[in-house]
């Protein structure tokens, strides 16, 4: 604290601080937006499938889970300017983990492995809990690739994300084949799980299909909040200035290797409960190759599109992006040619992304500011 | 400058080195390769005064504060902020124990606002946690209230205050230097190290400087190292100074002490012919 802060006048000071004095006392402010997307996903869930039918559905729950993983990739190389090329393969390790313990947990306690319970029922209460610790699982193993990044930078750490993704995708391949039988499970023992009988190449086949809107977009809620809070408060603003000077910010007291370490850590966390959903998700087998190279560009290429440091960016990115070649099915073929088409050109024309550092609301801010002067 | 202004604000040495120092540097060296950058080198910083380090281009003055600051390690010596050592501490640990600095080359946070800046650095004394962030508890608001705040309040000594939501990089120049003292200060320093911060500014930016710079000194009661090419500058604010060449230190004194020793005057010769004898 400057010494003299006491002794200066307050009443200066209100009008910088009266943004913060209304919402001081109540807490339930910061509950809003939680409580808010938890609306939004519960009015998905029961009136989407409806009004647009399962096709659609089905394509705007991958962009929800698309959206997870292209913001909580953007924590990592837009917030703290790291290059991770590998965030599938922490997907991949949530999405199994997940998997392995709606699957056998399932046979253990019902006996069988398929479905149980309805909407909110004990089955998807198990599958949320697993996609949480799918995700918990993947930010220990974001904690140990994110060490490298204290000593590595640029081309070197990205091809350290890179090759945990490849060796994520090694492994699997290498696993024995699902146990289908509940009761041969059952009286097997659990040593039946090492090494984890996950259906090496051919994938996970057999999940319980119990990703929804409603669980989707609870998570892409819960998200986009905790990246919003981070870019706009003090623990955000050390990240990001790790990314503008490294240098500066350690002469600041940010401890950079904590930041980064960090960044890794949360955003391995929302790929591997990402990944639980999506090893969920009807029409879906996770298999190794999601772990793989192809599938980590396409969410940098998401985070690039939109801006690193842009949510809401990144988000319109990643929705596009995944609707877009559903919708031009027939050009399939051709969407590796058009992503590096869109690539070079963003690089060309606008190489902070479609919003830079901005959010999309910060585009009408100076016309907000405008009217707050006036309105007194 | 005359002499006699040089006097009416160098202030008598004897009342200040009685206090206990601060900053207590002994003996630092460091090698890059077979360039010895800085041999030797001692330092004792009382509280609140206002000291010089001055010496040609490539003396090591910048090493020194990056010796200071844990940038580097120094091959040898001691380093001491009060009863704290600062050998082998990393630089944010440095910062968390009092030193803050400025840098030659500018160095802020260019696409973070100003204010944003300046509240970056405020955050190491603040409280808040990353839960507390993530669920927005009262102590968030709380803190990010205070850190807001004590920003605006520093800002606006500075006359930045109305800048406070441009880019730190569309600032002018002038106002980035400014900016770059504001950002060191809010981390509280007790010591504060200012790298050259009249380069590049117009005779009139540099006459508020100065004046800037001593009120800093006595507002936050911090003691500054000053590195400055300006002899005039250097002379009419600090109270003692420091000469580098070469890496070792060849004058320590009042800056009447400094004007008149052969061996600076010589460095200074050596280093630039063409300003003649009339170097100060
Ligand atoms: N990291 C480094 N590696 C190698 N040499 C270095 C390094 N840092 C500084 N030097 C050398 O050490 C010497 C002192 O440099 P320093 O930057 O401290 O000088 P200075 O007194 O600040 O000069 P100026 O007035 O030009 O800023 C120079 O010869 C410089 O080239
Ligand atoms: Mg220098």
């Amino acid at each position: 604290m400057p010494r003299d802060s006491t002794q200066s006048p307050q009443t200066r000071l209100t009008p910088a601080n009266s943004g913060f004095s209304g919402t001081t006392g109540n807490a339930w402010y910061g509950l809003f937006p939680l409580v808010a997307g938890l609306a939004m996903a519960t009015a998905l869930q029961f009136i989407l499938p409806g009004a647009a039918g399962p096709y659609y559905s089905r394509i705007v729950i991958d962009a929800g889970i698309a959206i997870v993983l292209a913001v909580s990739l953007n924590i990592v190389n837009g917030m703290t300017g790291q290059f991770s090329i590998g965030h599938a393969g922490f997907m991949a390790l949530g999405g199994y983990t997940a998997g392995i313990l709606t699957h056998y947990g399932s046979m253990l306690l019902w006996g069988s492995a398929g479905r149980h319970g309805g909407f909110l029922g004990s089955g998807e209460l198990l599958f949320a809990a697993s996609c949480l610790a799918g995700g918990l699982i993947s930010a220990v193993a974001g904690y140990v690739v994110g060490l490298p990044s204290l000593r590595l930078r640029g081309d070197y750490l990205a091809i350290v994300t890179l090759g945990f993704g490849e060796i994520m995708r090694v492994i699997l391949q290498q696993t024995g084949r699902v146990i289908d039988d509940a009761e041969k499970f059952r009286s097997g023992g659990l040593s039946q799980l090492i090494p984890p009988p996950v259906g090496g190449a051919v994938g996970f086949d057999g999940l319980p299909k119990y990703t929804s809107l409603f669980w989707v977009y609870s998570l892409v809620t819960v998200t986009v909040v905790v990246a919003y809070r981070l870019k706009v408060s003090s623990p955000g603003r050390a990240m990001i200035s790790v990314r503008e000077d490294e240098i500066a910010a350690q002469a600041m007291g940010v401890d950079i290797a904590r930041q980064k370490v960090m960044a890794f850590v949360i955003a391995a966390f929302f790929a591997g409960a990402a990944g639980g959903m999506f090893a969920h998700e009807s029409g879906v087998i996770i298999s190794p190759r999601d772990a793989g190279f192809q599938r980590s560009f396409d969410y940098v290429i998401m985070t690039v599109l939109g801006g690193r440091g842009s949510i809401s960016g990144v988000l319109i990115a990643a929705a596009v992006l995944t609707a877009l070649p559903e919708m031009l099915r027939d050009f399939e073929q051709y969407r590796l040619i058009v992503y590096a088409l869109l690539l070079i050109m963003m690089m060309l024309v606008r190489p902070q992304g479609l919003f830079g550092i901005h959010e999309i609301w910060d585009l009408f801010a100076p016309f907000l500011r405008r009217q707050q002067k006036a309105a007194p | 400058m005359t002499a006699d202004s040089i006097h009416s604000t160098t202030q008598p040495d004897s009342g200040i080195v009685q206090l206990a120092p601060l900053l207590r540097v002994s003996d630092i060296g460091i090698s890059f390769g077979g360039l010895k950058a800085v041999q030797q080198f001692s330092l004792s910083l009382p509280q609140s005064v206002l000291y010089g380090l001055i010496g040609p281009n490539g003396a090591g003055k910048t090493t020194v504060f990056n010796l200071l600051t844990g940038v580097y390690q120094p091959d040898s010596g001691k380093m001491n902020l009060s009863d704290i050592s600062l050998i082998g501490r990393k630089p944010h640990q440095i910062t968390a124990a009092g030193i803050a600095r400025t840098f030659q080359n500018i160095r802020l946070f260019p696409s973070l606002s100003v204010l944003d800046n300046v509240r970056l650095a405020g955050q190491l004394r603040s409280s808040e946690g990353l839960l507390h962030t993530l669920l927005r508890t009262s102590l968030h608001h709380q803190s990010e209230a205070e850190l807001k705040q004590r920003a605006m309040e520093l800002l606006e000594i500075f006359e930045l205050q109305h800048r406070a939501h441009e880019l730190a990089g569309n600032l002018s120049y002038g106002h980035q230097r400014r900016l770059e003292i504001v950002r060191a200060l809010a981390t509280s320093p007790r010591v504060l190290l200012l790298d050259e911060p009249a380069a590049g500014l117009n005779p009139q930016e540099k006459r508020s400087l100065a004046q800037s710079i001593r009120e800093i000194r006595d507002r936050f009661q911090v003691a500054i190292l000053l590195i400055e090419h300006d002899m005039g500058l250097v002379m009419d604010i600090c109270e003692r100074i420091v000469v580098l060449d070469h890496g070792v230190t060849i004058c320590e004194g009042t800056p009447d002490v400094i004007q008149n020793d052969p061996q600076v005057i010589a460095a200074y010769l050596g280093a630039a012919p063409d300003s003649g004898q009339n170097i100060f």
